[in-house]
């Protein structure tokens, strides 16, 4: 019984995973229409044979937006996670393996950058940066960063008491070998998990800064600015606002999903072994 | 104890000046100078000039970050230029909108998801855990911009329930200043149901498997007396912490749910100075902000050492 | 022991934090005070508070130093300048009872309102007038360069003020009706940003940023004020406009053309709509290379169909254009049909300049501007179609005044042009040497029109050189002219008075309750 749950919120998460991967990759070779072109005199239309999702303001033909759209959704995603990921690897781990003076200094750092609640740090880096997909994508990544160096300070120093690291050091590894060969294999199973499901807050992210319109610009599709750009008129025309919503609900939820079902399983079962 | 105690305050003194850098050094990164900005297009380039050396934008980056430490610690938080007023009372003037937005969604969201997330451990792997399990994953999953406009459009436009937007202050009546919040917090307080169901469903899961359950049912106690009596309790006290954490994150995070229902917040103010680049708005803002963040987390730290010994105890205060 | 010292320390830090916002609550009580004492003036029978809603604050409160639009509709009621104008355009007398402007058309010379005193209690007589005309041309103001004609001003005697010109302007005197020639009580001039001291019917109550701002009844004023007290609320956002108006808490709103429809026809509402004196264009910087040559300019303008943009952007409230003039202008001639919809047309010019094979250019949109920002974006569209990609960079207001606006870094850009009461301050930016140039747009013919203006006194001359000068803008086309605006206001029913000027201001004292 415990182990069918896990299981059940990993197929959920790889099911909608899968879904925002398909619209994703068929994007590139068929499009219901050119995302870009509007027929302005066929705008606001409801959902009928020939667009499926209606059409928007311009009269542009929302599928095709939101199939566009996931491009950006999933690369702002994997980029920042990954750049975060890297960076606060390499960060936590000097922090975990330098003495004790840089050390403190490196996490009062971390700490700083945490005491910025919710996207406040990464509004305050676009109004820095300027707008646009890859500045999206640094501010995101700083944004992860810190939480990410966290964990994998947090591990080293589990690790570095027990015994097989003791062992390992006695015989003269230095510390990058002991890192790299010894704790990153324990570490790999909660960097996943935190990977995974820091995919769906990036997401999540970006498509906040886009509908502030600090994010991803038109004409380029993404789900938070065709949620802003929904607002304007969704109090006439409500429908506009409910597939790009869902669409986005469906990429979060999938990798949520995900990580927490496989720090059930990966994190779990290694505590466990 | 003290020694704690002063090292906790010790440690959130470093977080926040090392905050205080952070904020002032990315912001001087900011292009477009704000002398420009308020001479406008028509502007010759010496009455920029000068009004550049009068806002002491030409000084070393130094210099202005010392001045500008030393201003905060008189009170002096700097101005807006967009509005020509201290940025102390720009904000001042918003806190209790954020404020009441925060904390009555704390009021609702907490309650709610303390019942969900007690239950859920209660009665584990039956229906209602699945629900409490499948909100947990929704609250967390939502976009609380794209929530905020389909309640907007259900619970305002249609129903009527709710006004649309727009904030009535509570000198206007307390009823109609709830009113006018109620939709806001309630989208707030959905996003944090996720975090909260998982806290106080881990906690009594926890609690249930402790030996004061064993011992409570050997000496003959229903399990319902035993679960009122002991497990609740301590299922309660543990999430505090959590609760705080989160509140103090809700403060900074109302600018989407601000946005949306043009609740005259700080998170909007915050919005406007970084789209208007009023750095110096803009400093202030986030510094309050963090402030705010670390001062209710020091409390909240206080008070549960305070209400329990024990963790006093785990930390080492043994002096 | 340890506990009572954690809590003694907690209860400590949280006194520190009632003590943070007991500060505000005192602010806010103060408000509150304030705010019951109007309600106490007010008589009960009589309705006697005017709310309007605004969407944006304004950028100070300040007339002189600022150019925001947003300022001087509010600040107009706060302050005076000498002259103002009717809704017709015509200009009246506002703090100067009369003027005389002398035959060679350099001096003129304003005679004050007797007794005239500032809402401070200071008085306003002619040397207070010149001072606020001293901030007005000083160098850290925006304004300084449009005044630097006047060389020189007196005082013969308290209620006299007489300004000498250095070379004929014929738009001087308009220059005297300007809200930011408004005349401001300069010993209190760091402070006018929140506390303004003018002359005007209004003063300021309270100002609550992203709030409301709230004016009472200027007590010293002497002519006719029929509203107490005006409110104006802060409401960024169309939707709560329309549903607090529909409450009833609204008295006057500003529609978008999509939401105009539900107050037509309905007696409980007054729906106001009147072209105004602005206009709305594509500007193209003649520096690139492919802008200079006329033939792409005129592609540009046969394939964009004006009418479907204005239909999308605005909803069909516009005017179409086709050259740098208001429609509401008595100079102005419709040269809007010069360039029918063609986009054949379009590519075969195209293709004889040489970009038959296609052509990029680089977009900017102001972001601020919603409209802006769609207009583009369907433009675009439009150009794409004939073989022109434009890649679009949404900027903020301030990079968009200088990279675009002061530094020309640009090949097209949506924007609006807010008419002045005299043609010449509108069309002045087509000079090869000006400023505001934007445009890089240089045709001698036009320099000569534009000097010649300037000392032409004869009124239907000076006609005959506008429509001159708008006829070749119209065909050389160095942007693309597309509408001047419909402004859509509605009132509740029982608001009277409330009308739209040629200049950007709102007149709240004429406003008045049918009981």
């Amino acid at each position: 019984m415990k182990n069918k749950k896990p299981k059940f919120s990993v197929i959920l998460g790889m099911v909608l995973i899968s879904i925002i991967l398909l619209l994703c990759l068929v994007s590139f070779f068929w499009l219901p229409y050119d995302p870009d072109r509007m027929d302005t005199a066929n705008r606001f239309a409801l959902p009928t044979a020939a667009h499926l999702l209606g059409t928007d303001q311009f009269g542009r033909d929302v599928l095709s937006r939101i199939m566009v759209a996931s491009r950006s959704a999933l690369l702002v995603g994997l980029c920042s996670v990954s750049v975060g990921a890297l960076i606060g690897l390499v960060v936590g781990a000097v922090a975990a393996m330098s003495g004790p003076r840089l050390q403190s200094l490196i996490m009062r750092v971390i700490d700083g950058f945490m005491a910025f609640p919710g996207i406040l740090l990464a509004m305050m880096l676009v109004a820095v940066l300027g707008k646009g997909q890859i500045n999206a994508v640094i501010a995101i990544g700083i944004f992860m960063i810190p939480s990410f160096s966290r964990l994998v300070y947090s591990m080293i120093l589990e690790n570095k008491t027990r015994l097989h690291i003791k062992a390992a050091r006695s015989y003269g590894c230095g510390p990058v070998r002991i890192v790299i060969s010894h704790i990153f294999p324990d570490m790999l199973p909660r960097m996943v998990t935190q990977f995974s499901s820091s995919i769906g807050g990036a997401i999540l992210t970006e498509s906040s800064l886009s509908f502030l319109g600090l994010g991803i610009q038109p004409p380029s599709a993404s789900w938070g600015m065709m949620l802003s750009e929904a607002r304007q008129y969704v109090l006439s025309y409500p429908f506009i606002a409910v597939a790009p919503g869902v669409v986005l609900l469906i990429a979060v939820l999938g990798f949520n999903l995900l990580g927490d079902g496989l720090n059930d399983r990966l994190v779990r079962k290694g505590v466990r072994s | 104890m003290l020694k704690i105690l002063g090292k906790r305050l010790l440690s959130s003194l470093a977080v926040l000046f090392v905050v205080s850098l952070i904020t002032f050094f990315i912001l001087k990164w900011i292009p477009g100078d704000a002398a420009q900005l308020i001479l406008g297009t028509e502007a010759s380039q010496e009455s920029l000039e000068a009004l550049r050396e009068s806002m002491g934008l030409n000084e070393p980056w130094l210099t202005q970050y010392g001045n500008w430490l030393v201003n905060l610690f008189r009170g002096d938080w700097g101005s807006s230029y967009i509005y020509g007023e201290s940025v102390r009372t720009l904000i001042l003037q918003r806190l209790p909108v954020t404020f009441s937005v925060t904390i009555f969604s704390m009021l609702i969201a907490v309650p709610v998801a303390a019942l969900i997330g007690i239950l859920s451990a209660l009665f584990k792997d039956s229906p209602i855990d699945v629900f409490s399990r499948s909100i947990m994953q929704l609250g967390t999953a939502i976009p609380s911009f794209w929530l905020g406009m389909i309640f907007m459009i259900v619970f305002a436009a249609n129903l009527k329930w709710f006004p649309v937007t727009g904030y009535v202050p509570p000198s206007d009546g307390f009823l109609s200043f709830l009113h006018s919040i109620a939709l806001p917090s309630i989208v707030l307080a959905i996003g944090e149901l996720g975090i909260l169901i998982r806290l106080f469903r881990s906690s009594m899961l926890t609690a249930l498997e402790q030996d004061f359950m064993q011992s409570a049912q050997v000496k003959g106690l229903s399990r319902a007396t035993a679960i009122v009596k002991y497990a609740l309790r301590s299922a309660v006290i543990a999430p505090i912490t959590v609760i705080g954490n989160q509140t103090a994150k809700l403060f900074g995070g109302t600018v989407i749910i601000e946005t949306i229902f043009a609740l005259p917040g700080i998170g909007r103010l915050l919005l406007t100075s970084v789209e208007q680049r009023d750095i110096e708005l803009l400093q202030g803002i986030v510094l309050f902000i963090t402030f705010m963040v670390v001062f209710i987390n020091l409390i909240t730290d206080l008070l549960v050492a305070a209400a329990n010994p024990l963790i006093c105890l785990e930390t080492g205060g043994k002096d | 022991m340890k506990r009572l010292i954690a809590i003694g320390l907690s209860i400590l830090l949280l006194m520190g934090l009632a003590a943070c916002s007991s500060e505000s609550a005192g602010t806010q009580a103060g408000t509150d005070a304030a705010g019951a004492n109007t309600e106490g003036t007010a008589s009960a029978s009589e309705k006697n508070e005017l709310v309007m809603a605004l969407g944006v604050d304004p950028d100070g409160l300040d007339p002189q130093r600022t150019t925001a639009a947003s300022t001087f509709q509010i600040t107009n009621n706060i302050y005076e300048p000498l002259l103002t104008v009717t809704a017709d355009g015509e200009l009246t007398n506002a703090l100067a009872d009369s003027w005389i402007v002398s035959e060679d058309g350099l001096t003129i010379t304003f005679t004050l309102r007797a007794d005239a005193q500032f809402s401070n209690g200071n008085p306003c007589d002619a040397d207070a007038v010149i001072a606020s005309f001293e901030r007005l041309k000083a160098e850290d103001s925006p304004r300084a360069g449009d005044y630097a004609n006047i060389v020189s001003m007196e005082a013969p005697d308290a209620q006299t003020v007489v300004f000498t010109m250095g070379t004929l302007d014929v738009a001087a005197l308009s220059s005297f009706a300007y809200p930011w020639a408004a005349i401001v009580d300069v010993t209190v001039a760091d402070t006018l940003t929140n506390q303004p001291v003018g002359t005007g019917p209004y003063v300021l109550e309270q100002w609550i940023p992203q709030q409301s701002l709230t004016l009472t009844r200027n007590e010293s004023y002497p002519g006719t004020v029929h509203i107490e007290t005006v409110e104006f609320r802060m409401m960024p956002d169309a939707a709560s406009q329309i549903s607090a108006f529909q409450n009833g808490e609204l008295d006057i709103i500003t529609v978008s053309g999509d939401q105009v429809g539900a107050f037509e026809n309905n007696p409980d509402y007054n729906v106001i709509q009147a072209p105004a004196n602005s206009l709305q264009l594509m500007a193209m910087n003649l520096d690139n290379e492919a802008l200079a040559d006329i033939r792409v300019r005129q592609a540009i303008n046969y394939a964009v169909d004006k009418d479907a943009l204005i239909e999308t952007v605005w909803w069909g409230y516009g005017q179409k254009i086709g050259s740098h003039y208001p429609t509401v202008l008595k100079e102005y001639v419709d040269h809007s049909e010069d360039y029918t919809y063609d986009p054949d047309r379009a590519r075969e010019l195209l293709a004889e300049a040489g970009y038959g094979d296609g052509l990029t250019l680089q977009m900017y949109l102001p972001q601020n501007y919603t409209a802006y920002v769609n207009a583009g974006q369907v433009i675009a569209d439009q150009l794409e179609q004939v073989g022109i990609h434009c890649e679009i960079t949404i900027v903020e207001w301030a990079t968009w005044l200088s990279d675009v606006y002061t530094n020309r870094q640009y090949d097209l850009t949506v924007v609006g042009h807010t008419g002045r009461l005299d043609p010449y301050v509108l069309l002045a930016r087509y000079d090869t040497e000006s400023g505001e140039n934007y445009f890089n747009y240089s045709n001698p013919e036009v320099d000569q029109l534009l000097a010649d203006y300037q000392s032409e006194q004869d009124e239907a001359a000076r006609t005959e050189i506008v429509q001159r000068i708008q006829a070749i803008l119209a065909e050389e086309v160095p942007a693309l002219y597309i509408q001047d605006p419909i402004s859509l206001y509605v009132t509740q029913s029982d608001v009277e008075g409330f009308e739209t000027y040629p200049i950007d201001i709102y007149e709240m004292k004429n406003v008045s309750f049918v009981q």
